[in-house]
Formats: C-alpha cells, sequence, structure tokens
C-alpha cells in the first residue's frame, strides 16, 4: 500500500463502519411511523421515547443487570487471572485453555446448557438467571484480559516486594492492584456491553418477570422496525460514544 | 460443595417470588398500549410483567422448553390455541370470571381451533387479502386471487414471508382448503405457485406497511388492518376481499396450565375483555377487534370502514386459519424453500 491509497482505503473502512449507524441516527429524526422515504425532520420520536414508560422498564433491567454481571465478573475473572499468574499449580494450563473454550464456544450451546442446568435444578427463570449467564459469559473475557496484561509484568517486581518483606496481601494490594487497574477497566467496560446487547443466552434464561432491552427490540424489530427504536439507538450509541471518550481520558492521564 | 451450591440458587431464586400480586404476560409487541396496562395496576393494585414475542414459535418453544415458564396470560394465534389446547398446555377458562365475555363478537366465537371457546378469548383479527395502489394502471380488474396470475403484472407483487400464507393463495385458488394438508394438494398448490413466479417482486412479512407506503410494491398480499393503517399516510391504497375466499387469523387471549397467578390472569382477561378497555386498545393498534361492544363504541370512520370491519357477508368468505400436522408443516416447508431458490 503506497502513501497515497492509504488515507482512501482507511476512509472506505470507516465509511463501511459508520455509514449504518448514521442512517439509523438519520432515520431518527424522520417524520414518518412508517414510510422510509424523507418526510421532514423532527423529534417527535425522541419525545415519543421519553414517554414510553414500558421501554424505560427494560432499559432499566438492562442497565442494572449489565452493571452487576460486569462488576462481579470482573471482581472474580480479576481474582481468577490473578491466582492463573502468580501460582503454580497442577492443571494450571489446562485451567486457562478451559477459558478460551468458554470465548469460542457458540453462544447458542451456552444458552441451551443453561437452560437444561436451571431446568435440572428447578430454579424459575428470571433476573437471577439471567444474572448468572451474563456472569458466566462475561468472565472469560476479563480473565483473558486481566492474564494477558500480567503477562507483560516486571517479574521482579514481586521477588523484590518479597525480599523487602510483603505478604501476599501487601503485593497484591499495592502492586498488582494499581498496575491491574486499566485492564479491569477495560474487562468491565467489554463485560458491560456484552452483557448489554446479548440476545442468544438471554433469550434462553429469560423469565418473564423481568424483561431485558435486547430481547423486547430484537420482538419489536420482528414486526417493523419502529422509529422509536431508532430513537433509542441513536442515544445509546451517544452514551457509548462518552463513555469510549471519558474511558480514554482516563487512560491517558495515568502513565 | 454441590448442596451448598444448590442451596444458595435455591435462597436466590425464593427471593423472585417475592412479588405475589403480579400477573406476567407474554405477547405480540405492540398489541396492548402503555396506558391500559397502568390502567389495570392502578385499579387492581397488581403489577403486570409485560414481555412480547415475535412469533408463535418463540412463544411455543419458550413454553416448552421449561416446565414452569411462570407465564400466566399469553396471547397465541388461532392454529397455536389449537395446538396448543390438544397439547394440553392451556387452562379451561372459568367463563364465571369472566364476565364480560359477553361483548365478544360472535362471529369469532366457537371456531374449530377451539370449538366452544374452552381454552381462549379472540382479541384481535385480521384479513390476509390484496392490496393495490390505484395509481398502478391495471390493478381495477383484481377481484379474485386468481387474477394474480395475469401477464400484466410482471415484477410487481409483493407477497408475505410467510409458507402457510403464501400457499393458502394458491390452495384457495385450486378450490381447496387454506388448512389443506393432503400432500398432493400441497403439491399441486406449489406447482401453481411456480407459475406466479414471474410476477413476484419480493416476499417481506416485517415491513409491508412502509412498502405500501413508498411505492415498493403496486399489488399484492396485506392484511387489512395494515392496509388500513397504510391509508392513513397514502391514500391510494386500496385493499380487495378476493372472491375465492381468503384466510382470517385470530389472535386470541389465554391462559396457562399451572399459571402462578391463576386469580390475576383471569382478571387481567376479564379487564382487556371490557367495552371501554377493548375500544382504547382498538384505538390504539388498529387492528380489528373481536370485541363487539368496543367495535360499537369506535369513531363512525373506524366502524363504518369495510377495510377495517367487512360486512357479514364478505366474512362468509373467509376461512379461519387451524393447525395442521407436522408431517403436513413439513411438504409445505420443503416446497416453500423450493419456491422460494427458483425465484
Amino acid at each position: 500500500m503506497t502513501r497515497a491509497t492509504s488515507p482512501f482505503y482507511v476512509t472506505l473502512i470507516y465509511l463501511f463502519f459508520y455509514i449504518p449507524i448514521i442512517v439509523l441516527i438519520a432515520y431518527s429524526f424522520n417524520n414518518a411511523q412508517y414510510s422510509l422515504l424523507w418526510h421532514g425532520f423532527s423529534l417527535r420520536w425522541y419525545q415519543e421515547l421519553f414517554t414510553d414508560a414500558d421501554l424505560w422498564v427494560s432499559v432499566w433491567h438492562s442497565l442494572l443487570l449489565g452493571v452487576l454481571s460486569a462488576t462481579i465478573a470482573t471482581a472474580l475473572g480479576g481474582l481468577a487471572a490473578v491466582s492463573l499468574y502468580r501460582y503454580k499449580f497442577f492443571g494450571r494450563n489446562f485451567l486457562y485453555a478451559l477459558i478460551f473454550i468458554l470465548i469460542l464456544s457458540p453462544e447458542i450451546v451456552m444458552g441451551i446448557s443453561m437452560l437444561i442446568l436451571f431446568n435440572l435444578i428447578n430454579v424459575r427463570l428470571g433476573f437471577w438467571t439471567l444474572l448468572f449467564a451474563h456472569i458466566t459469559f462475561c468472565m472469560p473475557f476479563v480473565v483473558v484480559t486481566v492474564y494477558s496484561r500480567m503477562v507483560s509484568f516486571d517479574k521482579y517486581i514481586f521477588e523484590a516486594a518479597k525480599d523487602l518483606g510483603a505478604t501476599d496481601g501487601v503485593i497484591f494490594n499495592k502492586i498488582i492492584l494499581p498496575l491491574l487497574w486499566p485492564a479491569l477497566l477495560a474487562g468491565w467496560l467489554l463485560s458491560f456491553t456484552l452483557s448489554l446487547d446479548d440476545v442468544i443466552t438471554s433469550y434462553f434464561v429469560a423469565g418473564p418477570d423481568f424483561e431485558i432491552l435486547p430481547l423486547k427490540i430484537y420482538s419489536m424489530v420482528r414486526l417493523g422496525v419502529k422509529p422509536e427504536i431508532n430513537a433509542l439507538c441513536s442515544v445509546m450509541f451517544i452514551v457509548t460514544l462518552l463513555m469510549v471518550m471519558l474511558s480514554q481520558f482516563m487512560l491517558r492521564k495515568k502513565p | 460443595m454441590k448442596i451448598i451450591f444448590s442451596l444458595i440458587l435455591f435462597f436466590l431464586a425464593s427471593l423472585s417470588f417475592a412479588e405475589e400480586n403480579s400477573v406476567n404476560v407474554y405477547a405480540w409487541p405492540g398489541v396492548i398500549p402503555n396506558s391500559v396496562i397502568q390502567q389495570f395496576e392502578k385499579e387492581t393494585g397488581i403489577k403486570v410483567n409485560f414481555s412480547t414475542f415475535d412469533s408463535n414459535e418463540t412463544l411455543y418453544a419458550k413454553l416448552r422448553a421449561t416446565k414452569n415458564a411462570g407465564y400466566d396470560v399469553i396471547e397465541p394465534s388461532s392454529y397455536y390455541i389449537d395446538r396448543m389446547r390438544r397439547q394440553n398446555m392451556l387452562e379451561k377458562l372459568d367463563k364465571n370470571k369472566l364476565s364480560y365475555f359477553k361483548n365478544l363478537n360472535p362471529e369469532f366465537l366457537n371456531q374449530s381451533y377451539d370449538p366452544h371457546n374452552e381454552y381462549s378469548t379472540p382479541f384481535i383479527w385480521g384479513v390476509t387479502g390484496i392490496f393495490i395502489n390505484k395509481n398502478y394502471p391495471h390493478s381495477a380488474a383484481i377481484k379474485k386471487w386468481s387474477d394474480l396470475w395475469n401477464k400484466n403484472y410482471t415484477d410487481q407483487l409483493m407477497l408475505l414471508n410467510d409458507a402457510r400464507e403464501v400457499f393458502s393463495i394458491a390452495l384457495k385458488t385450486l378450490g381447496y382448503s387454506a388448512n389443506d394438508a393432503n400432500s398432493d394438494h400441497i403439491k399441486k398448490a406449489y406447482l401453481k405457485l411456480k407459475e406466479l413466479n414471474p410476477n413476484i417482486k419480493l416476499f417481506n412479512s416485517d415491513a409491508v406497511i412502509s412498502i405500501l407506503i413508498d411505492d415498493d410494491a403496486n399489488l399484492g398480499m396485506a392484511w387489512n388492518g395494515d392496509a388500513f393503517k397504510a391509508k392513513q399516510e397514502k391514500a391510494q391504497i386500496e385493499f380487495v376481499y378476493p372472491e375465492d375466499g381468503f384466510v382470517i387469523w385470530v389472535d386470541n387471549f389465554a391462559i396457562t396450565k399451572n399459571a402462578p397467578h391463576r386469580e390475576n390472569a383471569y382478571k387481567f382477561l376479564n379487564f382487556i375483555l371490557r367495552a371501554d378497555v377493548a375500544q382504547k386498545i382498538a384505538l390504539d393498534n388498529l387492528y380489528p377487534t373481536a370485541n363487539r361492544a368496543a367495535q360499537n363504541l369506535l369513531p363512525e370512520k373506524i366502524k363504518n370502514d369495510p377495510l377495517v370491519y367487512p360486512s357479514h357477508a364478505i366474512l362468509k368468505r373467509g376461512e379461519f386459519q387451524t393447525d395442521i400436522p407436522d408431517s403436513a408443516l413439513a411438504v409445505y416447508e420443503k416446497y416453500w424453500e423450493e419456491l422460494k431458490m427458483s425465484e
């Protein structure tokens, strides 16, 4: 690739990424309920969106689920990564490989196996089953993110700390956590996003008293996309954009 | 360890039962407005957990997959009522608890999919007929399904993306029932549909109204309710109730067998049947309502529009969709694939 063609190529790639989102945002301002032609600028879908209480209940459910599962998955996954890295024990490599299998295995397998498990132990489908399922599929991503960060650590830091009389607890609090927090944040954000837009696993384990946003959008879209959904997706896109900018900003300030 | 784990799970599961005074409704999206749900919650103090599904198959799979799925009130289409009642998945309705059952339109009661309405109450319905755009020059000549085979309509038709709906056109044209399960008849229908191929422009089920409004197709299949909605934004849309017969679909409410909140489910069902509530719903979703008392409360321009409420004489030409055996469905599916591939 020459210096002249590469900007062109990059532009093309970015257009490919962003055109669908731009189209969606444009349609959210279209003044027509069904028509896909342009009928003038209007904010009525945003108005409708903000008065649709039912939709906001699902948004709230999804956010709650996302924050809880991301936090728990980050805590458990972070600890798992630390112990995989710090302690040598029999079957360590095997355990690490198992985590990759979880990431690579099709989501539908996870969904069905969760459903069978919950049926077997007679747990009613609902909030708790969703939470367990989301923690389960988020955790491997946290482990991998955190572990790959730890591999880049200088091993002598730990030896030096031990030499100076630090216990495992002190090492964890004073060395590992401060060095690890960007990876933990990345893992948390990744888990949050995964949880927020998961349809397949959630479809199997969702119950009647806890409807979440991706499932609601999915069932609404099958019967025609309402412009209200476009408005909601635009809002979500902007919120994501702000969050990414915020996390970039926070990461830049730290050395 | 195992015991502790399942104990913890059990404890957490029991938490979700905390809110007992609720009812779990599982329905098509967009059929019940939020204001009606809120009104029910206010009047009765019962919390409604409203979830939606995108197809009858999803609803059915969800109920089959778990022993106690937890849904109380469900809204399957007629042919799934038929299937579910035969598979013992529905509660036999106690009519004493449904004081507003009398509001229902008798035309939609005691149909073959639920002979004495022991399991379901009809809610909304529709007719699959022919829509035409009046601006299209040859449109006036269309009176029945068989007219669609006319050579004038090359590359003009929009058909619904649904095997049984599309086959019903050919079955009706050939003089068979739309619920035919005879594989020879289905094959004949398939061959008939193959002749229609040059006229087919597209198959679609999820953006029908926008296709009508944006002139993406000039004629084809549509539900009368969708044609009515399209007509609000585009006056040239017309709807024909085919002379050679048509399919009537009905979405019904039912209560699941072993519903966890059975009494609340009855209250919800009865609330939906109330004339003023059903009228509110009909004004919001604009589909024809099966509630006669509510229909009478609608504005003149809706209740007298044959596009939404065709006369009794027209409706008599219709045929209600019923369930057919899985073996026949497989035949439909096989020919459906071939039809779409040969396009």
